[in-house]
């Protein structure tokens, strides 16, 4: 039988202690949490990491203080806009024994569990496990972590860390801790000259109609096609640009035409990890990014042309997404009363893929892929921040592609021809010469 | 010669998976020799810092896409800020 078994201590003691001024990234997740209520968990990330071998309990007890004791984000607290470390404490870590059960499959659940409640910022350690054990071996893990601690990219410095820190392998300490970066953010002029230029200029409206909408309101459905990560990826090939590059135009264009724009003005999720420094860093840095492509008149005319001005929007788009998130809100305030009115962001593109240019797509021709293409109903949510929201999976076999939209705007049956709209502007590219 | 030293600064942005003399010799466009997204905000950060230049991504478009274009554009924008 499954169940939980008993409590364990992790007690960890790290290199120092400290405190400063909250990071811009760790500024972005707070103003987004002021909105929500206390202890609600919808910025909380649930996760789970296989155990590699048979290490024994100690070991990966071992592991886990590691990474509490490496990564001062995971061992930090929030309170006023402050950032406090504390250089030791305890975690706990609860035991269960998988019993009949899958010990993965039981530790995403277990995640989901302790995902579920928000965390106490001021006070709580921001990271919370629970161990699967088979057999009284370890044998999956489960943690939620505040996305005030981390990003999506400090979840893989943390599962590339993972095995060698069972094993025992001392690693070197990471370059860059969050505070470290308190002293680096100092200036963003550049950045919010860049934002000021396109938000003197862009529409104001990313959408004229509303209609009744379903309920739930905001509906996300998904795409999994395998043409499409061969076409763009030909394509890619072919205009010497990523394929994030590749599909960021192919949404955006596609995007506009069924809102009936010639300017796609989206939000792009950005890592802010170009910097050497801030690689092997567990914290979160992601922010928004500003992506603004003017297109030509009909959405399958010179798309070539328009991916190669898309990675240079991307390009600049990256560039100027790491700021302070307080001074952006003031910039996008002023901005909106010289205008006399809302300027309408909530478009998003993020590409979250963490192998690039899916490596597992199968050979073979486009058509007869495409007849492979399957589309999915994934959820609805009552509210959501984004009238258009494309993300990325992490499928490397296929090209996984999500649509959220805002059925207030966008019905659903329209959301469905968008990312069929993606695939065939795709396919129907990569077989043409520009 | 900035040529020489504009490559030097496309191979540290590229982490060294590039080499100087294969930039210098190289007869198509940085991306096609393997100048990716990363090395490219890397390298107009360095650019920048190294010769006060703004770089504009979107309005010279050309000015990313070789190395003779980044050269050229700034040795016209460093000899305007010097007159």
């Amino acid at each position: 039988m499954s169940g939980w078994k008993r409590a364990v201590a992790v007690p960890f003691t790290g290199q120092r202690d400290g405190e400063g001024p909250m990071t811009w990234g760790q500024r972005h997740i707070w103003r987004l949490t002021e909105w929500l209520d206390d202890g609600d968990p919808y910025f909380n990330m649930a996760w789970t990491l296989a155990v590699p071998g048979r290490p024994g309990l100690d070991r990966v007890l071992g592991a886990l203080r590691a990474l509490l004791e490496r990564h001062e984000s995971l061992r930090t607290t929030w309170e006023g806009r402050t950032q406090r470390i504390t250089r030791s404490g305890t975690l706990t870590v609860d035991l269960y024994e998988a019993g009949d059960r899958r010990p993965l499959a039981l530790a995403k659940e277990l995640a989901e569990e302790l995902a579920a409640k928000g965390f106490r910022y001021d006070s709580e350690l921001p990271m919370r496990c629970a161990l699967v054990l088979a057999d009284g071996q370890p044998r999956a893990a489960a943690f939620a972590f505040t996305h005030m601690a981390v990003d999506a990219w400090s979840l893989d410095v943390i599962a590339s860390e993972w095995r060698p820190l069972i094993a025992g392998e001392q690693l070197s300490a990471p370059a860059c801790q969050p505070l470290d970066l308190t002293g680096l953010e100092r200036d963003c002029d550049r950045e919010l000259r860049y934002w000021r230029s396109h938000l003197e200029r862009v529409p104001q409206r990313l959408v004229d109609r509303e209609i009744e909408p379903e309920e739930p309101r905001y509906v996300r459905i998904g795409m999994e096609s395998a043409a499409a990560g061969v076409a763009a990826r030909a394509i890619a090939r072919r205009c010497s640009v990523s394929t994030t590059s590749v599909l960021g135009t192919a949404c955006a264009t596609v995007m506009a035409d069924a809102l009936g724009r010639r300017t796609a003005v989206m939000q792009w999720i950005v890592a802010n990890r170009h910097q050497e420094r801030t690689r092997s860093m567990v914290g979160t840095m992601t922010q928004d990014g500003l992506f603004v492509l003017d297109l030509p008149d009909a959405p399958d005319q010179g798309f070539p042309a328009a991916v190669r001005a898309g990675h240079r929007q991307a390009l600049a788009a990256y560039r100027h997404a790491c700021y302070d998130p307080y001074a952006m809100r003031a910039l996008r305030d002023d901005c909106e009363r010289a205008r006399g009115g809302p300027i309408d962001l909530s478009a998003y593109f993020n590409d979250g893929r963490i192998v690039a240019d899916w490596p597992n797509l199968p050979d073979g021709d486009l058509t007869e892929l495409a007849a492979k293409t399957r589309t999915f109903f994934v959820g609805a949510w009552p509210h959501v921040d984004g009238t258009v929201f494309f993300a990325t999976g992490q499928a490397t076999h296929t090209c996984q592609l999500y649509l959220l939209v805002d059925t207030a705007h966008l019905p659903r049956e329209t959301a469905y021809a968008m990312l069929a709209g993606v695939e065939q502007l795709l396919i129907k590219n990569a077989v043409k010469e520009p | 010669m900035l040529r020489e030293r504009v490559a030097e600064l496309v191979s540290v942005a590229s982490g060294g998976d590039l080499a100087v003399p294969d930039i210098l010799a190289a007869d198509c466009t940085l991306p096609a020799l393997g100048v990716t997204s990363l090395t490219y905000i890397r390298l107009i950060d360095a650019i920048e810092d190294e010769f006060g230049v703004d770089l504009d991504l979107v309005t010279d478009p050309g000015a990313i896409d070789t190395l003779d274009g980044l050269v050229t554009y700034i040795a016209g924008h460093t000899d305007r800020t010097r007159t």
